[in-house]
């Protein structure tokens, strides 16, 4: 059985939090762009976009990162990098922009390092912070969110579930035991 | 039942049954349109020098309860009111309306038409009023005479800090009249409170070590304290998180070069849509205040407006772009009023966590 | 952003019964006012003979069938809606919603379903779902098991404590449910329990009996912006329904953390279920704190919800109809009487309801009638004051039978049964708290026995000291005062001094407040509303004003009782129809919160006030009509206005106490219209269809035109012309036949066409016969043009109307009742064989 640990106010809160901290430390919008990491971190990552667009009235460039294929945990055949590329949707440059990694739960921080190598293959960004709505700690690897919007300790056992209403029912984040 | 009358600056008098103190008092006369939460309103300090007029017509019904004052001694000037009912619930160890008002010396007026006193002060703006028990010229004579305090804040506040210990974060809050609702917000969520008299300098603010810091509500103008507190304001904003409230926003706004005015009619309820700009949700608050920050005078540079009013249009709330420092115009405790924005305080702890995280880094 | 939706198919309440009045048909009135303010097409699905709404829409939009699952497949596929609008057809409507999304209906003809999501829908439908979904929330629900022994029930009974209730499952016979306080109880129950099960097996649940029931309405938007319109206030605890206790708005006895933290779980669980409209919220709040249970949600538009729009003068409806198209609350347009920033302000009053539920036990009076979980009202009144007491009697004296001005006592119970009846309420129960507090019970025993907050019993106390010193005081500037204040009206003070209510008039004069109309407005003063809904109350400050022009005054009905008054309302809103179409402004007094004849945009002021002699003199006295509407058969109230010469009172139907009858027999009826010396027949009927009686009093079924037309119906047209006398009747008339066993029709009386009936012939006829009554008597009538109309002898089909009786739901075994039983009617169509 599921347990709410964050309901559909807190996390719109939380997503607007990680906004204005994302502004304040990169002293506004400039150069300025998002990245999600596939499926639910592309969904926060246009939220916070939409976001921005209320508090700046400026579009910020979103982007979508599938690193499946990038995944040192997860065993694969190897392909040739456009293989690895083809479904990713950044349409724009990141060469000396600001890049804001975002993604809905950070746990062992594979999936960032993976990401990470996704976006340096694609070109030599300013700097790149890491932006996640859940960090429920065990890390394996030396890799820390700039912006968080919960920190939940969990054991490993446990499981941490983010729903966004824009592909599931609700949106949520639930600790199922 | 003794007659006395609510008389106003405007040559008005309102003959009414007298209940509470049979004291006579002079203040701002000001409408509530909030339908719960007598007794916070009328505990709140922030209706010092005022003469509190309920448009909800029944209040009493449900006697004062031990955990709901937002204050230990009301300051208030008066309640009016079309009907009270005088009730005590042993069960619940609460005690009468009519004891309360008493005990603290604030007269009470009821068998009004207040609906007509709310429409009155719609028309011609703010006035003063007086509890008198006779409404000849000479009463009128004294309204007229009488130059209500400008000292609210030191009158209210306390003049020495005090803890409010617990093991969480360590909050200071400045206390400018404050109400209760924020440290009950602040217990919950386990903070360490050390509350401060209003006119701490930054130096023992921060000796305190601050996780963060609370600007409280409190009465009257914010024109009224001395630049210092201005001068504190700037100084411990980029030193902790800051979270101010009521009379507290509208001094974080004037310490950063925005201009507060004296609103033509104050606004006390519940019912006014706030929009939340970055979002563009609207929700409900309490909101009592008779000054407001004016959007035009904001340094964009500086200051995100979060929050407006959408029915006055109203700054409800600000965020400083380069520090971790916001504040809003309404109630967030919901002490009384919707608990729609309470989540505020949690954002609050939020920050306080992230900072304390990064062992002071980012500042 | 609002969806683009251009045809919506809107279901309708169907006929009145136990559980749902008119309010459905107010709320898709309202509904489709909104709805063509969108330009989109609408289809209307209803059966009810006495719906105003599908008398606005295009007859060839208008579907008279019962609502229901297969009725509306065939319409999806005839008609190809884009979307369903079920929010206002109650549950009944909201079950077939869910069929239709079940059985892929919804799917494969591309139909959304507005207000709520099928997969949300669910969620309230199936009790188990809807368990599921609060828990995850945090929010609080009855605990219950399934056990099968003693140790599981007590294990169970450890963890949620007493008081508990037992129930056998798959009982032997139909046994009652067991409150256990105590492990004796407990042990007790489950003996018998156990004893009665098949399949060994007893539910155990948490009891809440006792506490208190608040109700919580409230709005969202497709955006989630949320807004409470009104909380509400059960007087009478859990254990009695909420529709047969008395209620208040706002709530009276809750403090600001609790009501908060009730307002917040409201919007919690609309946000949960995505509710796009209404949703409206019941709660048990303990009496001992601050816990709470949720145990009701309705994402549709219910009872209380028009409750909480009248409490409020919230325009409820209209805003949820935009709501469910995908406005957000921000985007919705008012009309231009309100301020522009009344559909996103939320409501808050200054002045206090109360509502009190009539019940049907004077009709029918061989039931239980215990007030229960079971509802059994049929009808409710409510009374708006500046005070708490001010409301409870005007809304008191609106809920008596008799428009006399009389408060009613029960002084005649003995003292057990006035204990017995504390306990164990019935009907009326207001009366009875009133006279324990009379005979000297303490106000804390009382709240003990009932579970009603102490505060009700100090205003009744209130109350009772306030008749006390009006009596004791007689003819005194200080007890007209005083019973002003406390709301009874000069009527009642007439009535309480035996004196002619023009004594009192006079009197008036000489006492320092007049009265006055406040304006019910959800701003509490703070905007200049325009809302031109009032009350009466003895203050400073008077808002409403006479118009100019032409004003014609309708004294609505009242609240519903069994009888023909769904009927009434509908009677009553047709005439406020036609005055406005012929220029007169309108104003309309009546009680009935569920009345479509109280929908603001069919009248340009209204009253809510008690239809009583004193209310409606003074109400005449503001507004200066130039004619005063009766409708419905009030004799008392007829004879009393008409003793005001200056007054130009119209009773419609006219006067019903000409009706003569030489037997108490009918079959078969001609109606005519007499309009000073002309008769048109307008049709036939055959009275019986379902019900084979034909004793009048139990005639309930109409059948137009009458059996066997094609033979008879010309001779028996000019046989009932015959016995007409021009100078006796004038406008619907019906005159009625016995077939005897020769075949022959005899006639049997005259009487003016029933109310019912009215509606029946403007349904089948294709004329709106109100609209003609309403003419003739102010002297408009255009007879050339009604002539033309009319073709009595030429008939397409069989129109029926058949009464309802709510027998089942009172527990009656009954099946056939009197016209003075029916609580509501269908009509249906058959085509000639």
């Amino acid at each position: 059985m599921g347990k709410i640990i964050l309901d559909k106010m807190a996390m719109q809160r939380a997503l607007t939090r990680i906004t204005y901290e994302i502004v304040e430390k990169n002293k506004g919008v400039e150069d300025l762009v998002l990245i999600g990491i596939k499926t639910r971190g592309i969904f926060l990552a246009n939220r916070i976009a939409n976001r921005l667009q209320q508090l700046e009235n400026v579009t910020i460039p979103v982007g979508e990162l599938d690193i499946t294929n990038y995944r040192d945990d997860i065993e694969h055949d190897s392909m040739s990098s456009d293989v690895k590329m083809s479904n990713n949707k950044i349409d724009f440059s990141i060469e000396g922009k600001r890049v804001i990694l975002v993604d809905d739960v950070l746990y062992t921080g594979r999936t960032v390092r993976a990401a990470l190598s996704a976006v340096m293959d694609l070109g030599r960004p300013k700097s790149i912070n890491l932006a996640v709505l859940v960090d429920r700690g065990h890390r394996e690897l030396p890799i820390r969110a700039d912006f968080v919007g919960k920190n939940i300790p969990s054991s490993q056992k446990e499981k941490i579930k983010v729903y966004v209403s824009e592909i599931d029912d609700k949106d949520a984040v639930e600790l199922i035991k | 039942m003794t007659q006395r009358y609510l008389i106003l600056e405007d040559g008005s008098a309102y003959p009414g049954k007298a209940f509470g103190s049979l004291a006579t008092t002079t203040g701002e006369l000001v409408a509530n349109s909030t339908m719960n939460g007598y007794q916070e309103i009328i505990s709140n300090q922030i209706y010092h020098n005022q003469i509190i007029v309920f448009t909800q017509s029944s209040i009493g019904n449900t006697g004062l309860d031990q955990n709901a004052y937002e204050s230990i001694l009301p300051s208030a000037k008066g309640v009016i009111v079309r009907e009270y009912e005088n009730l005590a619930t042993d069960h619940f160890k609460r005690i009468s309306l009519d004891k309360y008002l008493k005990q603290h010396r604030i007269p009470g007026i009821y068998d009004v038409d207040t609906r007509e006193i709310r429409h009155r002060l719609q028309k011609y703006g703010n006035m003063k009023a007086s509890i008198v028990d006779v409404a000849d010229d000479h009463a009128f004579d004294q309204l007229h005479a009488t130059v209500l305090t400008n000292q609210q804040v030191a009158q209210v506040a306390t003049p020495k800090p005090y803890p409010n210990p617990d093991e969480g974060d360590n909050v200071v809050v400045v206390d400018f009249g404050l109400k209760s609702g924020i440290l009950r917000e602040l217990s919950r969520r386990n903070c360490n409170v050390t509350v401060v008299p209003w006119n701490s300098t930054s130096e023992m603010i921060l000796d305190l070590d601050p996780d963060g810091i609370v600007l409280s509500t409190g009465p009257g103008a914010p024109s009224n304290l001395p630049s210092s507190v201005l001068k504190m304001i700037t100084e411990v904003q980029s030193q902790a998180p800051m979270f101010a409230i009521g009379l507290g926003h509208e001094l974080f706004a004037l310490a950063n070069g925005a201009r507060v005015s004296k609103l033509r009619v104050e606004h006390h309820g519940a019912n006014h849509p706030i929009r939340e700009i970055i979002t563009n949700e609207i929700f409900f608050s309490g909101q009592e205040q008779g000054y407001a920050v004016d959007p035009k005078s904001i340094d964009h540079a500086k200051l995100f407006i979060t929050h407006v009013d959408l029915v006055n249009g109203t700054v409800q709330g600000l965020r400083h772009r380069d520090f971790p420092a916001f504040s809003v115009q309404f109630s967030p405790d919901g002490a009384p009023g919707p608990k729609d924005s309470v989540g505020l305080f949690d954002d609050f702890m939020e920050i306080m966590e992230r900072r304390r995280g990064y062992n002071g880094n980012g500042y | 952003m609002a969806m683009d939706i251009n045809k919506v198919l809107l279901l309708g309440g169907g006929p009145t019964n136990i559980g749902h009045e008119n309010e459905l048909d107010a709320a898709a009135f309202e509904r489709l006012i909104a709805l063509k303010k969108t330009g989109a097409q609408i289809i209307y699905v209803d059966d009810n003979p006495f719906s105003v709404t599908s008398e606005e829409i295009q007859p060839a939009n208008v579907y008279v069938q019962q609502v229901n699952f297969k009725n509306v497949v065939n319409i999806v596929e005839k008609e190809h809606p884009d979307a369903i609008m079920a929010t206002t057809g109650g549950l009944n409507a909201m079950q077939i919603a869910w069929q239709l999304s079940e059985s892929g209906v919804l799917s494969s003809n591309n139909v959304t379903l507005l207000g709520i999501k099928p997969a949300d829908l669910r969620k309230v439908i199936d009790n188990q779902k809807l368990r599921e979904l609060l828990t995850e929330i945090n929010e609080r629900v009855i605990a219950s098991r399934i056990v099968a022994d003693d140790n599981e029930a007590m294990d169970f009974v450890r963890e949620v404590g007493f008081p508990v209730i037992v129930k056998p499952i798959s009982a032997s016979h139909d046994t009652s449910r067991f409150i256990c306080n105590n492990t004796d109880e407990l042990e007790d129950a489950l003996d018998v329990s156990f004893k009665r099960t098949y399949i060994k097996r007893c539910s155990i649940e948490q009891s809440i009996v006792g506490y208190k029931e608040i109700e919580m309405v409230g709005v969202r938007d497709v955006n989630g912006n949320k807004m409470l319109v009104s909380g509400l206030e059960d007087m009478d605890p859990i254990g009695i329904h909420s529709g047969d206790s008395i209620i208040f708005a706002p709530t009276q006895t809750l403090i600001n953390e609790e009501y908060q933290a009730l307002r917040t779980a409201t919007f919690r669980i609309m946000d949960s279920l995505n509710v796009t409209g209404t949703c409206h919220v019941q709660f048990a709040q303990s009496r001992t704190d601050s816990n709470y249970f949720v145990t009701k949600v309705s994402p549709f538009f219910t009872r209380n919800t028009m409750l909480a729009a009248k409490a409020t003068g919230y325009p409820v409806t209209y805003v949820s109809s935009f709501l469910e198209l995908g406005y957000s609350l921000t985007e919705v347009k008012l009309p231009a009487k309100y301020s522009k920033y009344l559909a996103f302000m939320e409501p808050t009053m200054d002045h206090v309801l109360v509502r009190i539920p009539l019940w049907p036990f004077r009709d029918i009076n061989d039931v239980d009638q215990h007030l229960n979980t079971l509802m059994k009202s049929v009808g409710s009144t409510i009374g708006i004051g500046r005070t708490v007491e001010e409301a409870i009697i005007k809304s008191m004296h609106s809920s008596q039978f008799s428009p006399r001005d009389i408060l009613p006592s029960v002084s005649k119970v003995d003292d057990d049964d006035v204990i017995n009846q504390l306990i164990h309420p019935l009907a009326s129960r207001i009366l009875i708290l009133m006279e324990a507090l009379r005979r000297g019970f303490s106000i804390d025993e009382l709240s003990e026995l009932t579970q009603i907050d102490r505060f009700y019993f100090y205003k009744l106390n209130q109350l009772l000291r306030a008749q006390s010193f009006v009596v004791n005081n007689p003819m005194s500037p200080e007890s007209i005062q005083v019973g002003h204040k406390y709301g009874f009206g000069d009527g009642m003070l007439a009535e309480l001094w035996n004196v002619n209510i023009s004594e009192i008039s006079k009197m008036n004069q000489d006492v320092k407040y007049q009265v006055t109309y406040k304006e019910i407005e959800p701003s509490a003063g703070e905007f200049l509303e325009n809302t031109s809904i009032f009350y009466s109350s003895y203050e400073l400050e008077n808002e409403s004003h006479p118009f100019e022009g032409k004003t014609a005054l309708v004294i609505g009905r009242g609240g519903n009782q069994l009888g023909p008054n769904s009927a009434a309302d509908y009677y009553t809103t047709q005439i406020l129809i036609s005055l406005k179409k012929t220029g007169y402004k309108t104003i309309i007094m009546n009680t009935n919160p569920n009345a479509v004849s109280l929908t603001p945009q069919l009248s340009d002021k209204q009253y809510i006030e008690p239809i009583q002699l004193g209310n409606i003199l003074n109400i005449i006295d503001i507004d200066q009509p130039d004619v005063v509407f009766l409708p419905g058969n009030r004799h008392y109230l007829a004879n009393q206005l008409q003793q005001f010469t200056n007054l130009n009172v119209i009773v419609l139907p006219p006067d019903q106490k000409v009706a003569s009858y030489k037997e108490n027999q009918a079959t078969t009826a001609v109606d005519l219209f007499v309009q000073k010396g002309e008769i048109l027949p307008v049709t036939t009927i055959s009275f019986f269809k379902h019900d084979n009686r034909t004793d009048i009093h139990h005639i309930n079924d109409y059948q137009e035109p009458m059996t066997n037309w094609e033979s008879d119906e010309v001779s028996l047209i000019a046989q009932a012309i015959d016995v007409v006398n021009v100078g006796e009747w004038q406008g619907l008339v019906q005159v009625l036949f016995d077939k005897t066993a020769t075949g022959k029709y005899s006639c049997t009386g005259i009487r003016p066409v029933r109310i019912t009936e009215t509606a029946f012939l403007t349904k089948t006829t294709g004329i709106n016969w109100i609209n003609v009554l309403v003419r003739k008597y102010l002297g408009l009538l255009d007879m050339n043009s009604l002539r033309n109309q009319i073709v009595p002898t030429e008939h397409k089909r069989y129109s029926i109307m058949a009464a309802h009786f709510p027998f089942k739901e009172l527990q009656s075994n009954r099946n056939e009742g009197t016209t003075k039983q029916e609580v509501g009617s269908s009509l249906s169509f058959e085509n000639f064989s």
